[in-house]
């Protein structure tokens, strides 16, 4: 294929992603291809590896080129298609293959993609790992097989599977009306069917395939959801769902259309969704403290990690954790699969429902909502790394409680502030959670003053 | 002159000539020259059984994808099962197979086909070399890129419409016991389920798709039939058929474990459409035995004499409505189902014929007149090529033996005692002779003739 400049930018810590035509062809995916495919059997040690693809226009040619680079260094593919993340991945753990790959640009616009990358154990494949791949693309280190080699595709059908698993762990006694909003996006492919299959009634909001993503945008942010809102007034439904461009991503909108954040649909999951409560808890750095305020005294115990879905799953895996809860909407329950399926949330909120006497915004009344500031500095991309390393040091000495292992966090009574430098834009950001809004103002603004005064000292 | 496509498409050796990066901008360059010629270009794709095949139809497709061109994935299947499904679908605006027919395990090749199932024509295959050696790709932007789905219904469609086109309940009745080798090839996917619909026993020989053909090579000579040939006298068959890798072609072996070339079975099917078809026209190349001429002659029909490859006769067929015609390799086209060469369909009318005469086919070829064939060749240069030809048709020109001169293809020429051909070979240096008589002496002495006046005009030049 032709030799093209590759962008090194398109490599990012958890995934690869570029704009089509611009940063990633078809060409760019053959050498990803030969590059994942030469580090599944040297690195690895393994042959198999499922490949799948969201639902994007540029899904179809990607992944084509992509497997016949895979094909080309002798490893095998089953094939799964275009398909919702959650069914790539789950047939690839049920294959039980070596590395499961998913050609998407997850929540981004519709001229994107991209690929990720997973163990067979449903597992992110971490930077590093990764970063050997993206190493035999630029360095075009390759091992190829002659034609006795090559690898070949066995297809797989991903729908029946994936459809009769959910079958066996989840039935309802009550008729819940659940409205379903895939955004035109992967997941009309499967939640509604999975829903529909498990007796729900389903009133769906742009659940027909649009790769176009012209319905609304593929990020669920609240704002973009006011179709699935209205429709859960109208149809009186008990909570609705909207998913993000992929299906590793999901918002709950409560039985009153009010969406509820990551951590809320997490601590609803760990109060009402296990009969024991044991365990650890994972979640990022940048959850509320409300989770580990709700869900300690249960029983459970939180352990906090760096950000990243890939760290869920990673840490997840090691800890043995009955749930994982990262604040960009990745929620994870491990004793179904450890990879972020998004639809394992609303099936899990349904079975809370059909378990109890309240709804939704009953159940949700009594968790603490802390008020919250997100805030930003401008800081060159040379220097945010050096800020933090200094701010560490400084703010290890003052406060008893400071967790570095992604930023900083500092952990008051009153409240928290986590540090940390973006690692996409010259930016230092200062996220910081109180019990109310003047403690939120007093930490906020502490911490922000004191990491733009050492910025401006810095490049002084 | 096109400098990829041979006369059966694109041929290559794995990691040599032939790699994914190579079909990639073949994908590249077909789908540029359709979306320049068609409005909505959508291409049904097949593959034979080969190892690469899987990484070639791949990178294939995604540059087709990436060109703005829709497609649909055939899978593995029989060549002509793919080019019927492209001729009776309003949705494909033409196909592509992925084969290298009857060529060893290393070698893959890719085929193209236009809206009515035939092979594409030269020009077609110019202009996408064009494109291809230009670099003139269209690129779609991301909205207007290909679609892809999948289509595994084309195999089933076609074996029924192969049941249509015969008298299946006579040949139902006959309860014919065939042996069948697919040389492990794309016809192991279809042929033994047409058999079994057109109620024979089947003995099934190296009937599973497996690319490294293991039991034999995939070209159906003599030599690689043995178990065939021992097969069925053995079980007390009463016909036994192999195909090639693709499936295009088949080969014959009487029940007494004969093998028939390929010139005898077009011969036995020329005399059944024929015989109560007065006036009809049936084509072959050059190259064919003059066995089929007697047959077509006898029953009023007109033969006409095209270039050597397939294509060329099926694009001759279409242009003079023949109602049959094929080469002398097994390779036989039924206009009926449509134009090209099909082995399921030649297995299927040659039981029928078997079952309306009630003969065995040793039978029905013996009533063939029987020609001896002579193949020779020697060497030259490509630069001597055409000079040679040249200072042959001077020097035959001159010649009172010869009654009659085809410039089709070469260089045929008819004496009292048989025919001669020559012609260059379109890939190698070499000059092929071939000639045929009643006795095989007689064919070889005219061949050895005929060899020696080339040998002396060479050496002139």
């Amino acid at each position: 294929m032709n030799q093209t400049a590759v962008s090194p930018h398109i490599f990012r810590a958890y995934d690869i992603r570029g704009i089509y035509n611009e940063d990633i062809d078809p060409t760019l995916f053959y050498k990803i291809g030969l590059a994942a495919g030469t580090y599944l059997q040297k690195n690895l040690k393994g042959k198999t590896m499922t490949a799948g693809a969201d639902i994007r226009c540029s899904s179809p040619t990607l992944l084509h080129s992509f497997v016949s680079g895979v094909l080309a260094t002798g490893a095998n593919i089953t094939m799964t298609g275009i398909t919702s993340f959650g069914q790539t991945l789950f047939n690839g753990c049920k294959q039980n293959d070596d590395l499961i790959s998913f050609v998407t640009a997850s929540h981004l616009p519709a001229e994107w993609n991209g690929i990720k990358f997973y163990y067979g154990d449903g597992v992110g494949l971490p930077t590093e790992e990764l970063n050997k791949i993206r190493d035999n693309v630029l360095d075009d280190s390759f091992e190829l097989k002659g034609f006795d080699g090559i690898g070949q595709i066995r297809s797989v059908e991903p729908t029946q599977p994936y459809i009769d698993f959910f079958k066996d762990h989840f039935s309802y006694s009550k008729k819940l009306n659940v409205a379903v909003d895939c955004g035109g996006a992967s997941m009309t492919l499967s939640a509604p069917h999975v829903m529909k299959a498990l007796g729900v009634d389903v009133s769906e909001v742009f659940c027909t395939p649009n790769p176009l993503f012209s319905d609304r945008p593929s990020e669920p942010k609240p704002d973009n959801l006011s179709a699935l809102i209205d429709t859960i007034s109208r149809d009186g439904c008990d909570f609705g769902v909207a998913f993000d461009g992929d299906g590793d991503r999901s918002v709950i909108i409560d039985d009153r259309g009010v969406a509820l954040s990551s951590d809320e649909t997490g601590i609803l999951l760990g109060k009402y969704g296990f009969s024991k409560h044991e365990g650890v808890v994972i979640v990022n750095v940048e959850c509320s403290k409300a989770v580990s305020e709700q869900l300690t005294p249960l029983g459970f115990s939180v352990k906090q990690i760096p950000v990243g879905h890939t760290h869920l799953t990673l840490h997840a895996k090691k800890e043995c954790s009955p749930l994982g809860i990262e604040s960009s909407g990745h929620l994870i329950l491990p004793n179904y699969f450890l990879f972020d399926d998004a639809l394992i949330v609303p099936l899990k909120i349904a079975e809370i429902l059909d378990e109890s006497e309240q709804s939704l915004s009953e159940l949700r009344r009594d968790i603490p909502i802390y008020p919250l500031s997100k805030k930003e500095i401008k800081c060159p991309d040379d220097l945010k790394f050096e800020v933090i390393e200094k701010l560490k040091v400084q703010l290890q000495k003052e406060y008893d409680d400071v967790n570095t292992m992604d930023g900083i966090r500092v952990n008051e009574e009153q409240g928290w502030s986590l540090i940390r430098a973006s690692n996409t834009s010259p930016i230092i950001r200062v996220t910081t959670e109180a019990d109310d809004k003047i403690s939120l103002e007093q930490i906020s603004s502490h911490f922000v003053e004191l990491t733009q005064k050492l910025v401006e000292s810095m490049q002084d | 002159m096109t400098q990829l496509f041979g006369t059966n498409g694109i041929r290559g050796i794995i990691g040599e000539d032939m790699s994914s990066g190579f079909a990639h901008d073949i994908g590249r360059a077909w789908g540029s020259y359709l979306q320049k010629t068609q409005s909505s270009p959508h291409l049904a794709i097949a593959t034979d059984a080969r190892l690469s095949n899987q990484m070639i139809k791949s990178a294939l497709i995604s540059g087709l994808l990436s060109t703005g061109v829709d497609v649909t994935d055939c899978g593995l299947a029989p060549t002509p099962a793919l080019q019927y499904a492209v001729h009776t679908s309003d949705e494909f605006s033409g196909g592509i197979i992925i084969t290298a027919s009857h060529n060893p395990p290393e070698f893959n090749g890719i085929k193209g086909v236009d809206e009515s199932g035939t092979e594409l024509t030269k020009t077609t295959e110019e202009e996408i070399e064009k494109h291809y050696f230009s670099k003139d790709f269209h690129t779609a932007d991301w909205k207007s890129l290909g679609k892809y789905c999948i289509n595994s219904s084309i195999i089933d469609r076609y074996i029924d419409a192969i049941i249509e086109s015969v008298d299946v309940d006579l040949i139902a009745k006959q309860k014919f016991h065939v042996v069948l080798d697919c040389g492990n090839g794309a016809g192991s996917v279809a042929t033994p389920a047409l058999l079994k619909k057109l109620g024979c026993k089947v003995t099934e020989l190296n009937c599973i798709a497996d690319g490294t053909f293991p039991a034999h090579p995939s070209e159906p000579l003599p030599e690689n039939l043995s178990e065939l040939i021992e097969t069925v006298p053995k079980v007390k068959a009463d016909v036994g058929v192999a195909q090639d890798g693709d499936a295009d072609r088949a080969i014959f072996v009487d029940h007494t474990g004969t093998y028939l070339w390929g010139d005898k079975t077009l011969s036995v099917v020329a005399e059944y459409l024929t015989k109560d078809s007065p006036n009809q026209t049936v084509a072959t190349p050059v190259t064919t035995s003059s066995c089929l001429a007697d047959v077509v002659a006898a029953n009023n029909c007109t033969l006409i004499t095209t270039k050597v490859g397939s294509p060329i006769v099926a694009r001759e067929m279409i242009k003079h409505k023949c109602i049959f015609g094929g080469e002398e390799n097994g390779g036989l086209i039924f206009p009926s189902l449509h134009y090209c060469r099909d082995s399921a369909m030649s297995i299927a009318v040659l039981l029928e014929i078997m079952a309306k005469s009630q003969k065995s086919l040793k039978d029905l070829v013996l009533q063939i007149p029987v020609y001896e064939m002579f193949k020779t060749k020697m060497p030259c240069p490509n630069e001597k090529k055409r000079p040679l030809m040249d200072a042959v048709k001077k020097q035959l020109k001159t010649d009172p033996s010869i009654i009659r001169i085809d410039e089709t293809d070469g260089i045929k020429f008819y004496l009292e005692t048989g025919w001669v051909l020559m012609r260059p070979s379109g890939t190698e240096p070499l000059f092929r002779i071939y000639s045929e008589a009643k006795d095989a002496r007689t064919a070889k002495d005219l061949a050895r003739a005929y060899q020696s006046l080339a040998s002396d005009l060479i050496s002139q030049l």
